[in-house]
């Protein structure tokens, strides 16, 4: 198996597009070329992931993306694992290029909602779920998550502050992240004060609807051993799966295709998660980061709320998690999620993250899920 | 058919049994696992070693929400409580709950039970409510 690098990403600022999915992502790929200093002849395939694409009333996205790249050749496909989308297809490059059935390959993606209203957009969010035995019965998105919030609080004691931490620190590392949806920092009392939207978690818990792309080049070592920037070398990349619905997993306070994932990806880069300097984590709510630190195996099951409440995940602590500012404030693009959380740690491991630079890294983890867990992608990062 | 598939009834069965049969259908696997959710195989043990079972009309509460922001099929409906049910006798599945206003009004563990619904949905009502018990099936 050959070793694969990251050696260019880039991301518009997620929030609201004017333009176009297609012009969006047409631009941002040629952005993380460029900053490999490729070309974008040297794409031997492309991964692309635009789950609501149908909301523009466009599919095979691929296509057309190569074709305003001027790659009308090289071959597309379009991946699709909901909120896990683009690091499912950032799996799916390595996978060609380790086995080296490409050299360079891109992964994009896009993801365009904002036209629609708040309804149509909670309505779109909701179809990951299983329709005729979890959203049929009214589940929104944030309903789904309430409910393994309220297992989590009646189990653990987890209290309103510890989940609202984590959107205090999240929104205060997205003011230092000029990509980011939202950059302004919030108060605890602003986040108490903020309406509930499924108890008990309230707007300050919720990601927003973003529009947004990014996009990440994967290249072998062999064929791009001088990138023009500091490249990642993927250490582990692992997908897991879990049981779909969340009523028939035998735990309602984590996600059992985390913990797989983990297991694995860490057996994969042969490191643990002491030596991991930061994560990016899919916290798509306040309650998804504090059950992905325990199930990635930071913090014992019960105790995220009190990590994150003691400061040791901000960017100055003992281990910062999403110095980006995360899904919940730096902005949730669907299928542009995954591929954006590479490119913060790309910034990070290039001393571009200004405010926001984690000292001294060595391992950063991605970590980005499916829907409630149906699907979940973990990858870890390190040095040439 | 490869694999000795089970032979389990439609989702659009499960859907008519507890809208219109006032029944919930379900599965009992051989490795003790019971569940509604449609499937040809166990998703606990992966075996197709399971029989139809109607599971119980009565449980506690799992886990729940009250969703002051609805769906769009149940834009006039809130508040309301999307809800996981531990049903007695085995099996645990989702549904709602019209008419409850705050988190309060609900507790993990406290018993409810199917209520014939008047839209699509599983519905539930809380067993120690009068009103809900007088439209127990």
């Amino acid at each position: 198996m050959r070793e694969v690098w990251v050696v260019g990403a880039a991301m518009n600022r997620f929030g609201k597009m004017r333009e176009s999915g297609r012009e969006a992502i047409t631009s941002v790929a040629l952005a993380a070329l460029g900053r490999a200093g490729l070309e974008p002849n040297s794409v031997q395939h492309t991964f692309l992931s635009n789950c609501f694409g149908v909301a523009e009333r466009q599919a095979h996205l691929g296509p057309l993306l190569n074709t305003g790249l001027g790659i009308p050749e090289v071959p597309s496909c379009t991946i699709e694992s909901a909120c896990s989308s683009t690091s499912a297809a950032l799996h799916e490059a390595f996978v060609h290029v380790a086995g080296g059935f490409a050299d360079v390959a891109l992964v994009a993606g896009v993801e365009k909602l904002s036209h629609l209203n708040t309804l149509a957009a909670t309505s779109y969010f909701a179809m990951g779920a299983d329709y005729p035995f979890e959203t049929c019965h009214g589940a929104t998105f944030p309903g789904l998550y309430a409910t393994l919030a309220n297992a989590h609080q009646a189990k653990f004691g987890t209290t309103a502050e510890e989940l609202g931490s984590v959107a205090v620190k999240n929104h205060a590392n997205a003011a230092m992240n000029p990509h980011a949806h939202f950059q302004k920092p919030i108060t605890m009392e602003a986040y108490l004060g903020s309406p509930m939207i499924a108890s008990p978690l309230r707007l300050y818990d919720c990601c927003p609807f973003s529009d947004g792309a990014a996009a990440v080049v994967v290249a072998a070592r062999e064929v791009t051993p001088e990138p023009a920037a500091e490249p990642l070398v993927i250490k582990a990349s692992v997908r897991s799966g879990s049981i779909a619905d969340m009523h028939d997993r035998p735990t309602l306070t984590g996600l059992p295709a985390t913990r797989f994932a983990a297991e694995k990806a860490f057996r994969q880069a042969k490191i643990t998660p002491k030596d991991v300097s930061f994560l990016e984590v899919h916290d798509c709510f306040t309650i998804a980061e504090l059950m992905a630190l325990e199930d990635l195996g930071f913090t014992p099951p019960g105790t995220a709320g009190k990590m994150t409440s003691s400061g040791a995940t901000a960017i100055d602590g003992h281990v910062p998690v999403n110095p980006s500012g995360g899904l919940k404030a730096k902005g949730h693009p669907v299928s542009a999620t995954g591929a954006g959380q590479v490119v913060e740690i790309f910034e990070q491991f290039n001393h571009e993250a200004g405010g926001r630079q984690v000292p001294n890294v060595e391992y950063a983890l991605a970590h980005n899920v499916g829907a409630t867990g149906g699907s979940c992608s973990v990858h870890i990062f390190g040095h040439r | 058919m490869a694999g000795g598939a089970a032979t389990l009834h439609s989702i659009e069965e499960y859907r008519r049994g507890y809208e219109d049969e006032h029944r919930l259908r379900g599965f009992r696997s051989a490795c003790g696992f019971v569940s509604a959710t449609w499937g040809l195989r166990c998703p606990r043990c992966g075996r197709s070693d399971f029989a139809e079972t109607d599971l119980a009309t009565t449980g506690r509460l799992a886990a729940f929400t009250v969703q002051t922001v609805p769906s769009d099929e149940f834009l006039n409906d809130a508040p309301y409580a999307y809800v996981l049910v531990d049903l007695d006798a085995g099996g645990r599945v989702a549904g709602w709950m019209p008419g409850i206003r705050t988190e309060a009004e609900l507790a993990i563990g406290k018993p409810v039970h199917y209520v014939p619904g008047y839209k699509p949905g599983l519905q539930f009502g809380l067993t120690s409510d009068d009103t809900a018990k007088s439209e127990r099936p």
